[in-house]
């Protein structure tokens, strides 16, 4: 079982690698934005797949990170490479201290919660024009600084940039839920009373898996916002938060992979239905239904019962 | 160290002081008043009538509410204020009413689960998964596979926890506590629904579990277990302690009949 997954990881990963030297432009357009998709399904599974909260707010986050980063860069001049980290670390912190309160509520009221804080980052973004240049969008970001010669602004280095980033912080949620700290996740997700009764201090850990899962989708932000270089609000609204949620789910939440899967297969999907956008989160919609009707566990669950696991 | 003290001590040495606790839950008191002193090593039952308020003080020992009033004292320290993780912290182990157990997890990682408080590595290296970790791990499996052996659940290790009898699923609530390596250990009621052949299995093992110095606080509405198995019963009802003593004595005591008998009626 790990000997196969681990081959079909490492040939995913030689395809990535392969990817900018055959495909069109295009072609490699849409897979950096499915990675970034992937950082972000993949982060928002570590809270509300593998600790459980329901969150809605995904969305706010990178594009909190996105915002940061670009006007660090803008009003500083500091690096990419600096403003990177500090955008992770500020992320992480700002969702420590909106987690604390918010996820003393708990169930459906959490998820209406972030629903509406989402909405407000939306809608800060969207007005605070002094700062974010609001609805005329945020122009003039730098791409990241050449490091050994390697000049950013190309096409290829930023899908390497990403692709490289994206590994990292895949490969570190793995070893995070594969760890003590994992299982103490899960265990909040399973029983949050038995949990606290075996000496796990649930609100620690449900609001340090809620500020993890904000800074990396802040970096993930941070990436999105060098590499496009024109910031709009609304890359940022509830839509992309409830496209997030149902990447998750087709995947198949908890499982790390699943989302990442769910990410490059909706990305692409979306493109496909490109003429008919209005069609898009119709499609989106039937799609959740059908995975939430059949197959909760998402296109793992169906992976698992292929294989006559579980 | 601390050891040459604690076996001075040891044969009257109070583990647990209930002190005038109190709980109001709007204008109802669930509790009121009570004392109660749990000596080490022994196993002592809480029984009363439906609403006496024995899950109550369950919940404010274990820390899941704290009371309206007063104390709640565990080897010389005060419980009073702390969370329930921090109580577990302290060597409290709990087990719930209902079964409660992470059921979609194997029986085995429901023990190996449970030894959360347990690890020493600090948390960086087991992000990175170290090889101390790593063994440290291997430990922890191995006293998770010790417990299900010592409460004979080691055949049904591969079973999710949901697919187990009910008489199991007691079994391994009381298995999870376990692995918390409590000195005090709550059993909300560990007997209840269950065949007489089961309560003598669950009985059995709490009476083993007392023996390995353990002392054991049973909420219970099965008279038989308790009365054959509890070294010592209080009596709660309508949030007071209405009598305390040994199993005889309650047996024989109008006032708790009445309170029994009261509520049939």
């Amino acid at each position: 079982m790990f000997g196969a997954s681990r081959v079909a990881i490492a040939v995913s990963i030689i395809i990535l690698i392969l990817i900018p030297q055959l495909a069109s432009n295009y072609v490699i357009y849409v897979v950096i934005l499915a990675m970034l998709y992937a950082i972000l399904t993949a982060s928002y599974d570590l809270l509300t797949g593998y600790t459980g909260p329901l969150s809605f707010c995904h969305a706010a986050f990178y594009g909190l990170g996105a915002y940061t980063s670009a006007i660090l860069t803008l009003r500083t001049g500091m690096s990419f490479w600096l403003a990177f980290p500090i955008t992770g670390v500020w992320v992480f912190l700002f969702a420590a201290a909106v987690g604390y309160p918010a996820l003393k509520i708990r169930g459906h009221y959490f998820a209406v919660t972030t629903f509406f804080f989402g909405h407000f980052v939306y809608l800060f973004l969207l007005n605070s024009r002094k700062l974010t240049n609001g609805p005329l969008g945020l122009r003039g970001i730098r791409p990241p600084d050449s490091i050994l010669g390697i000049d950013f602004s190309s096409l290829n280095a930023s899908y390497y940039l990403v692709l490289f980033f994206g590994v990292l912080i895949v490969v570190f949620l793995h070893l995070f839920v594969k760890s003590r700290i994992g299982r103490a996740l899960v265990s909040i997700r399973e029983n949050e009373d038995l949990a606290e009764s075996i000496g796990i201090n649930t609100s620690f850990y449900k609001v340090l898996a809620f500020s993890i899962s904000a800074g990396l989708a802040g970096m993930a932000g941070s990436l999105f916002a060098h590499f496009f270089r024109l910031l709009h609000p609304s890359t940022f609204a509830w839509m992309i938060s409830e496209m997030i949620v149902i990447m998750a789910l087709v995947g198949g939440l908890g499982t790390l992979i699943g989302p990442i899967i769910g990410a490059g297969l909706v990305t692409f999907f979306l493109e496909l239905v490109r003429p008919a956008p209005e069609l898009r989160f119709i499609l989106l919609s039937i799609m959740l239904i059908l995975v939430l009707l059949f197959e909760p566990k998402g296109l793992m669950g169906i992976f698992w019962r292929i294989r006559g696991e579980k | 160290m601390a050891s040459d003290t604690k076996m001075i001590e040891k044969k009257s040495k109070k583990v647990l002081e209930v002190r005038k606790l109190t709980k109001h839950f709007g204008g109802l008191a669930a509790l009121n008043d009570v004392d109660l002193d749990v000596s080490e090593s022994e196993i002592l039952g809480i029984i009363g009538p439906n609403g006496a308020g024995k899950s109550t003080l369950f919940n404010i020992i274990a820390g899941f509410f704290p009371p309206t009033s007063g104390t709640v004292m565990f080897k010389g320290k005060e419980l009073t204020g702390l969370r329930a993780d921090q109580v577990a912290h302290q060597g409290i182990g709990r087990t719930f009413q209902a079964s409660t157990l992470f059921k979609q997890f194997t029986v085995f990682d429901n023990v190996f689960n449970a030894f959360h408080m347990h690890y020493r590595q600090p948390p960086w290296k087991a992000l990175l998964h170290t090889r101390a970790v790593r063994q440290e791990e291997g430990t922890m499996k191995q006293k998770a596979m010790e417990i299900l052996n010592f409460t004979g659940l080691a055949s049904q290790k591969d079973k999710l926890a949901e697919n187990l009898s009910s008489g199991y699923q007691k079994i391994l609530a009381i298995s999870i506590a376990l692995a918390t390596n409590p000195k005090l250990l709550l059993l909300d009621e560990p007997v209840t629904t269950l065949s007489p052949h089961m309560v003598e299995a669950v009985m059995g093992l709490v009476t083993k579990v007392r023996d390995t110095g353990t002392t054991v606080l049973i909420i219970e509405h099965n008279m038989k277990a308790i009365m054959d198995y509890c070294d010592r019963i209080a009596v709660l009802a309508y949030g007071s302690k209405i009598a305390e003593g040994l199993p005889r004595e309650i047996g024989e005591n109008k006032e708790v009949v009445e309170a029994y008998l009261g509520v049939m009626g």
